[in-house]
């Protein structure tokens, strides 16, 4: 790898410089909370953020798009333009550094999503560290840890970010953009402290061997049942989660009733007809099978399919939560450590 | 028997370096009412190219568009066979099969797929089939069993259960009346309710296996009806000692994208749409939400 080291004051000019080529999509206040917003002035930038309210994966797959455009009267279709303008996604934690991971697996697989794939390959990444919450589990589920997926890595060692470069492009803008340095043997040392410390932060991860087979066999037990009898469906969680991916896909009519959009918005399995076919048939009648079926998908169906669990423990839907379901907490209760009435 | 593997889909997308969300235009070459709610349409692509490229295996399903008004998932009714057109049985029970029962011949609708796991025509042949259909679920069958028509002297015995409420429910009856008095197929129907009309069998379809002989170690059974059938016509197959993993059925899920994405369609860790529609029952009894 790469490495250089950027001074912390070199920030600013940074994201200027690289706003004027690119739109740069990138942490900033909002109320007390922070979120990912196009920016074009370098000081709103705050990179020491603890987390967003939604996701940079929003940015991927947008909560609302059209994917067609058609004239309903002679059948006539033509796709819409794909947005591939050239964009940073500045300050994105490893957290959601691995979600993004995850959801390219479902959108780059079998079936090439061209909408997702024309801003994934339009966008570049600049990853950077984070000081853990308290309801930060990352490391439960090995998502503390970035082994790809960005241009620039930037880790705070202190007055100044240690920075890997991965991509040609990213280490170019960084060149010619602002002013850096060689990694010195100190700045290494410095990187380590900041490792050390982010894990002491962390703690020690809880185990989660054999989660999915857990996952499979408590299926029909009661603590599901504890669990949907708190969660409201209300689809909080999802709407936050970075990996949730659920959508429907609608027509809307222009005013003039003859053109229109076919457009893609983001659903969740916890809406009440999410499995519901004609007949009136509903495969997830109850709160608790949808709530059910959510963890499924996060701890058992996606790695079923692709390896790996589908929660980066990012607590977001824990903060977002009314009555507070937390996904460690469950994996806890179905581990047997945690009493059901806990989870 | 094979294994019955997951195939790709979405192979002929990528030759095509097609948008899978992008409907081919297509227009209604003929349309055959059925009964009173139920419509044969019959389409043909317009684009020459991808006309000549579609192919497709029974118990495959199509996306259908109307645009304006949204798209829904519908069998494949035709063989694949019959090059250059395909058929959809559609039953009017909502917005966009509603709107497609207000069409008429000439009009244009959008079409994207093949999608899914048919049924393993291949591996059946040398088999006796003995084919089960509820209601609606003869639509997909009809695709496999208009496919084993074309290649019968490839199949042993071949019987065919259907059930219906009641005889002006039955879809493709004409046919099927026909069909009864062949050798080459066993052919029984029966109604929950007959009327003056009727001659065939009364009750429910699961009635119907006193009546015929299984050789169980030879026999391929295949499933397609209401989600309440499937419990009881498995239950059966099984007292005919059909083995599990020789007993195939075709999943209804709610399904937008078609292609694994949207997650509609999820049942336990599979997908109706990638992993299905059909699906053994050894496959369903290890999915959670299958039955
Ligand atoms: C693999 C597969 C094969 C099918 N084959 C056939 C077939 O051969 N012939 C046929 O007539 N029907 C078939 N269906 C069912 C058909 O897709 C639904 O009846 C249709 O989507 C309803 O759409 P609509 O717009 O007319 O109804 P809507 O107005 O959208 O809804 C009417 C009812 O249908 C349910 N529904 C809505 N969207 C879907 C959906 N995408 N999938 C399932 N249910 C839905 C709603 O919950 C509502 O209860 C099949 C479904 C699947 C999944
Ligand atoms: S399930 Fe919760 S903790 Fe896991 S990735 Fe989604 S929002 Fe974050
Ligand atoms: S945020 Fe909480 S209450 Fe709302 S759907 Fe999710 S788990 Fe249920």
């Amino acid at each position: 790898m790469f490495f250089r080291v950027l001074k912390k004051d070199q920030i600013p000019t940074f994201i200027e410089g690289l706003a004027v080529d690119y739109e740069v999509i990138a942490p900033i206040a909002k109320g007390l909370a922070y979120v990912f917003a196009p920016v074009t002035c370098g000081a709103r930038v705050v990179l020491d953020y603890p987390t967003t309210i939604v996701p940079p994966t929003a940015y991927f797959l947008k909560p609302k798009e059209a994917l067609l455009r058609y004239n309903s009267a002679d059948g006539e279709v033509v796709e819409t333009v794909k947005d591939d303008r050239k964009r940073i996604l500045f300050g994105v934690h490893p957290c959601d550094l691995n979600a993004i991971l995850m959801t390219d697996k479902v959108f780059l697989g079998d079936y090439e999503d061209p909408y997702y794939k024309a801003r994934r390959e339009s966008t570049l990444i600049v990853g950077v560290s984070c000081t853990p919450r308290q309801s930060c589990v990352c490391h439960m589920f090995g998502a503390n840890e970035v082994l790809q997926g960005y241009d620039l890595y930037l880790t705070d060692i202190g007055d100044a970010y240690f920075v890997q470069c991965s991509s040609v492009e990213g280490a170019q803008l960084l060149d010619t953009l602002v002013e850096t340095r060689e990694a010195t043997a100190e700045d290494t040392r410095a990187l380590q402290k900041h490792v050390a410390r982010f894990r002491q932060t962390l703690g020690e991860a809880p185990d989660t061997t054999q989660i999915p087979l857990l996952f499979d066999a408590r299926y029909d037990e009661e603590l599901w049942e504890e669990i949907g009898s708190r969660c409201l469906s209300c689809g909080a969680c999802s709407a936050v989660c970075p990996t949730c991916y659920c959508f429907d896909i609608v027509d809307e009519l222009d005013a003039n009733g003859v053109t229109g959009s076919r457009v893609r918005c983001w659903d969740s399995c916890l809406n009440s007809q999410f499995a519901e076919v004609a007949g009136g048939h509903d495969f997830r009648p109850t709160r608790a099978s949808r709530v059910r079926h959510r963890f499924y998908h996060k701890f058992w169906a996606y790695p079923a399919r692709y390896g790996k669990t589908m929660c980066v423990g990012c607590g977001r839907c824990y903060t977002a939560c009314k009555v507070g379901i937390n996904p460690s907490r469950v994996v806890a209760a179905l581990q047997g450590d945690v009493g059901e009435g806990e989870a | 028997m094979k294994k019955h593997v997951r195939v790709d889909a979405s192979k002929a997308y990528r030759a095509l370096e097609q948008n899978p969300y992008r409907p081919w235009a297509a227009r209604i070459t003929s349309i055959t009412p059925l009964t009173e709610k139920e419509t044969l349409f019959e389409f043909r692509i317009i684009d020459h190219e991808v006309r000549e490229h579609f192919n497709f295996n029974a118990g495959q399903f199509m996306e259908l568009s109307i645009f304006g008004v949204g798209e829904a998932p519908i069998s494949i009714s035709s063989a694949p066979s019959k090059k250059g057109f395909i058929e959809l049985c559609v039953r009017n029970s909502g917005t966009v099969t509603g709107a497609l029962h207000e069409m008429s011949c000439g009009d244009v609708v959008g079409l994207r797929g093949p999608f899914g796991r048919g049924f393993p025509f291949q591996d059946m042949k040398g088999h006796d089939v003995l084919l089960v259909a509820g209601g609606l679920g003869i639509a997909p069958l009809k695709s496999l069993i208009n496919h084993i028509h074309d290649e019968r002297q490839a199949f042993g015995t071949v019987t065919i259960l259907l059930g219906a409420r009641n005889p002006d429910e039955i879809l493709f009856r004409q046919q099927f009346d026909m069909w009864r008095h062949r050798e080459d197929f066993n052919l029984i129907m029966t109604v929950d309710t007959p009327d003056e009309t009727w001659d065939g069998e009364v009750g429910l379809v699961t009635r119907l296996f006193d009546q015929i002989e299984v050789d169980p170690a030879n026999t391929i059974g295949v499933i397609c009806g209401p989600p309440v059938m499937y419990r009881f016509v498995i239950e059966k197959m099984r007292e005919k000692n059909l083995p599990v993993d020789r007993i195939f059925m075709s999943f209804e899920r709610r399904m937008k994208c078609g292609i694994g994405q949207c997650n509609h369609c999820a049942v336990g860790h599979q997908y109706a749409c990638i992993d299905g529609p059909v699906f053994n029952y050894w496959e369903a009894m290890n999915l959670q939400e299958a039955m």
